[in-house]
């Protein structure tokens, strides 16, 4: 018998799609970055980020862009990469097992020689897998640009904001796997993940306005993760426990919800 | 250990919808078990409860002597379970699905995949995906039995399938049971169990209304009987088929000094075959008894009565 098998189908039979988006990913990559030196370093994008509302570009993160640390952290990591690493893995997270249990495929699988607890807790590893490959992937081809389009990123923020960068994706991911899980649906999960990405980014954007609501970004898992924009100021690692230790918590949960529960009722 | 599975007192209910409204069956060990009933009658609910896919809300389950909530996967391992509606997904070919599920299961025989897709006539090496329904059906078939389980509890097996496949389906179940395996098996039509199955129950709104043996239901069961005489007057013919006991509905048709009577006839049918032996034949149909039928008319009374 083989070790991890449901592991290693979640996984490995999903490689097509785990390709696609390590692709969507180098391409967004090869889009903005090589633009830096005659875009966001030059001093007429400069006066025409100044021109623009000052709410607007904070709401983009748009007022560090005049630095290639800032540059890579407002349009990769908070803005295109984010959403393509939130979609992968909320997409991968809701089919985990509420997309399962809808298809009708978990019935089988769970009337074989497989614990629930089992279940979820590979399938989950398989999604950590993907999302820390997807980082991977990311965090090479930006360290591969660096130099080419003279970034002047440091290795360690790096390193420390793709930590963060994969943690909060996962943070979407495990959210959409804990409601697939407990409702058994799919759309609840993708709605749970999807909710968990755009409020997060939309607390950060309105928090980042006043003092008034400040608050906002304390309930904002994109606001702990980029707050101190960790590519130009290294990783809040507190910040990333946080995260990571959500997402675990949200696995607990997801087993022991599923392992009380009636499947395919 | 006698009965392969026990059920005592089963209910379950969805929020405040009860589907099972106590149910009780055994299941001898090494026997063949039909449940049958219409659609939404529960046969499905039970199955999942047998393999703890779906908790009871109260009643007592044996599945091979182990309460199926406690069992885990070393009971389940035990099992070969095909699911009623049977959904397979992936861009993987048929031999990559069963290498996982087989990974999950007890162990099969090298060799013993390949002998049952051939015997079904599938091909493992096409996506599935692109398998039509019977032949994801006969997939499902070969996940079930391939690890040779003590136990096999298949819903609905031979939807999807044509008859051909259908047959050799029934060879399957007859050698595994020649093996010692039980089979637990429903269906929505009496006529498919009856070939296969020693014991019938019959499951209608949550609740088992009868347990039949095939054989039982056989001999209780009607047939039809219709042959042609000469040599004798119509009427003399009817008086003597009314003589034999069991008879019923006759019906006559005289013509060119031959008579062709029709009836039915329930029970033993020696005295039938003695009576016919006295007559000077030119033609006979005995047909096979309907147990379709025989239940219908067996269980249409209200289910008080039934019990």
């Amino acid at each position: 018998m083989t070790a991890l098998p449901l592991f290693r189908r979640a996984f490995f039979d999903t490689w097509r799609s785990t390709l696609g988006w390590a692709l969507g990913l180098a391409a967004a990559i090869f889009l903005y970055l090589p633009l830096y030196p005659s875009i966001g370093g030059s001093a007429q994008m400069q006066d025409m980020i100044d021109a623009l509302p000052p709410e607007m570009t904070k709401a983009l993160n748009y007022d560090q862009i005049a630095t290639g640390p800032g540059y890579t952290q407002a349009t990769l990591f908070g803005l295109l990469g984010f959403l393509l690493m939130t979609i992968a893995s909320v997409s991968w997270g809701a089919a985990a097992v509420g997309g399962d249990e809808e298809s009708g495929q978990l019935e089988l699988t769970l009337a074989h020689g497989v614990r629930r607890v089992q279940v979820v807790l590979e399938r989950a590893l398989a999604l950590l897998l993907r999302v820390v490959l997807l980082a991977a992937v990311v965090c090479v081809l930006v360290w591969l640009l660096n130099g080419p389009a003279q970034l002047g990123i440091e290795l360690g923020n790096l390193l420390g904001a793709t930590v963060l960068f994969a943690g909060l994706a996962l943070l979407s991911g495990t959210a959409a796997l804990c409601v697939g899980a407990v409702t058994g649906r799919r759309t609840y999960g993708l709605a749970a993940g999807a909710a968990v990405a755009v409020l997060g980014y939309v607390f950060n954007a309105v928090g980042r306005q006043s003092k008034d609501v400040e608050w906002l970004l304390d309930v904002s898992p994109y606001h702990w993760a980029y707050g101190n924009s960790p590519v130009a100021n290294g990783a809040d690692w507190p910040a990333a426990a946080w995260l990571w230790g959500i997402s675990a918590a949200l696995v607990v949960l997801a087993a022991v919800a599923l392992e009380r529960r009636d499947v395919g009722a | 250990m006698a009965a392969a599975i026990s059920a005592k007192s089963l209910t379950k209910e969805f929020g405040r919808r009860e589907v099972l409204h106590g149910v009780d069956f055994e299941v001898e060990a090494g026997s063949v078990f039909g449940v049958i009933g219409p659609n939404g009658a529960g046969k499905t609910t039970t199955m999942r409860c047998l393999l703890d896919i779906i908790r009871p809300t109260s009643g007592t389950i044996r599945v091979l002597g182990t309460d199926p909530r406690a069992g885990g996967p070393e009971l389940r391992r035990r099992i070969g379970y095909l699911p009623g509606e049977l959904f397979l997904a992936g861009r993987v070919t048929g031999r990559t699905l069963l290498a996982h599920y087989e990974a999950i299961s007890g162990p099969v025989p090298p060799g013993r995949v390949d002998q049952l897709a051939e015997r079904l006539g599938l091909d493992l090496t096409r996506h599935i995906r692109k398998l039509s329904k019977g032949n994801k059906q006969k997939l499902g078939l070969v996940q079930a039995f391939m690890h040779q389980p003590e136990l096999l509890v298949l819903d609905e097996p031979t939807s999807g399938l044509d008859p051909l496949v259908q047959q050799e389906f029934h060879a399957m179940v007859r050698e595994a049971k020649h093996r010692g395996q039980t089979i637990f098996l429903s269906s929505h039509v009496l006529s498919e169990v009856q070939q296969t199955a020693d014991t019938v129950a019959i499951l209608r709104d949550g609740r088992i209304i009868a347990v039949e043996s095939v054989s039982g239901l056989r001999e209780g069961a009607v047939r039809r009987v219709r042959f042609t005489t000469s040599g004798i007057a119509a009427h003399d013919a009817v008086a003597r088929l009314t003589g034999v006991p069991g008879v019923g509905h006759v019906e006559v048709l005289e013509a060119d000094g031959t008579a062709t009577l029709s009836a039915t006839i329930g029970g033993d049918i020696q005295p039938l075959v003695r009576m016919l032996a006295s007559l000077r034949l030119t033609d006979l149909v005995l047909e096979e008894p309907d147990l379709e039928e025989a239940v219908l008319t067996m269980y249409a009374a209200p289910q008080e009565e039934a019990r």
